[in-house]
């Protein structure tokens, strides 16, 4: 009895320990992302509150204002977009193949720039340039 | 008037870059802001954020309203604690 609950509890730790290391973002970085990856998915009127929330800064009051609709209204669609497009990124990963290729496509593009110059290099440089950039 | 400081997301798609601005809260959405005091820069690992300390210090004595993402970005940066 007394080592199952502390076999959750470390169980619970341990998945904290994880989360801690894959979600260091700032939450409205992540929903930013996200907004990057998913936000054509959400209908207009979430869009344009996701985005003054997300790309402005803007306080939930200032958003409620602007759209003539009470604060916790506003509170609600944010929560559900995000939670909308959290369900998108849990089936799909693409935001998380995005990192994982753009940190290994950052350290060939370090590796590249330590190496001497020769054209071979150079190529590799500008390809793994242009993958950053088509991500 | 409200003033408030906050993060502006500027960059391209998938590639945020922040500014952190001074603006007025009652002309949100048209994009003027009252000066620029600072970056944010999430891509890099860790965070990079250069701020103005001068300038931050000065707008948060006239009583500007830091927004939270902002805040947490001041607090590590030392301007409040």
């Amino acid at each position: 009895m007394f080592w199952s609950v502390k076999k959750k509890y470390l169980t619970l730790l341990f998945l904290f320990g994880i989360l801690d290391k894959v979600i260091v973002m700032e939450e409205k970085i992540r929903q930013g992302y996200l907004y990057d990856f998913y936000g054509e998915l959400l209908n207009e009127h979430q869009r344009s509150i996701f985005e003054s929330y997300v790309f402005e800064d803007l306080s939930l009051a200032e958003i409620a204002e602007a759209q003539g609709i009470s604060r916790q209204g506003v509170h609600d669609l944010i929560r559900r977009c995000t939670k909308t497009l959290e369900d998108y990124e849990s089936r799909l990963h693409l935001i998380d193949k995005f990192m994982h290729i753009r940190q290994k496509v950052d350290r060939i593009h370090l590796l590249t720039q330590q190496e001497a110059s020769g054209a071979s290099m150079q190529e590799i440089e500008s390809i793994s340039s242009e993958i950053l950039e088509e991500l | 008037m409200a003033v408030k400081i906050r993060l502006r997301r500027m960059g391209k798609k998938k590639a945020p870059f922040y500014r952190i601005v001074v603006a007025d809260s009652r002309s949100p959405r048209d994009g003027r802001c009252i000066e620029e005091i600072g970056t944010y820069d999430p891509n890099q690992d860790p965070s990079a954020y250069h701020v103005n300390e001068e300038l931050a210090k000065k707008w948060l004595a006239n009583g500007a309203q830091p927004t939270e993402t902002v805040n947490r970005i001041f607090k590590n940066a030392g301007i409040v604690k």
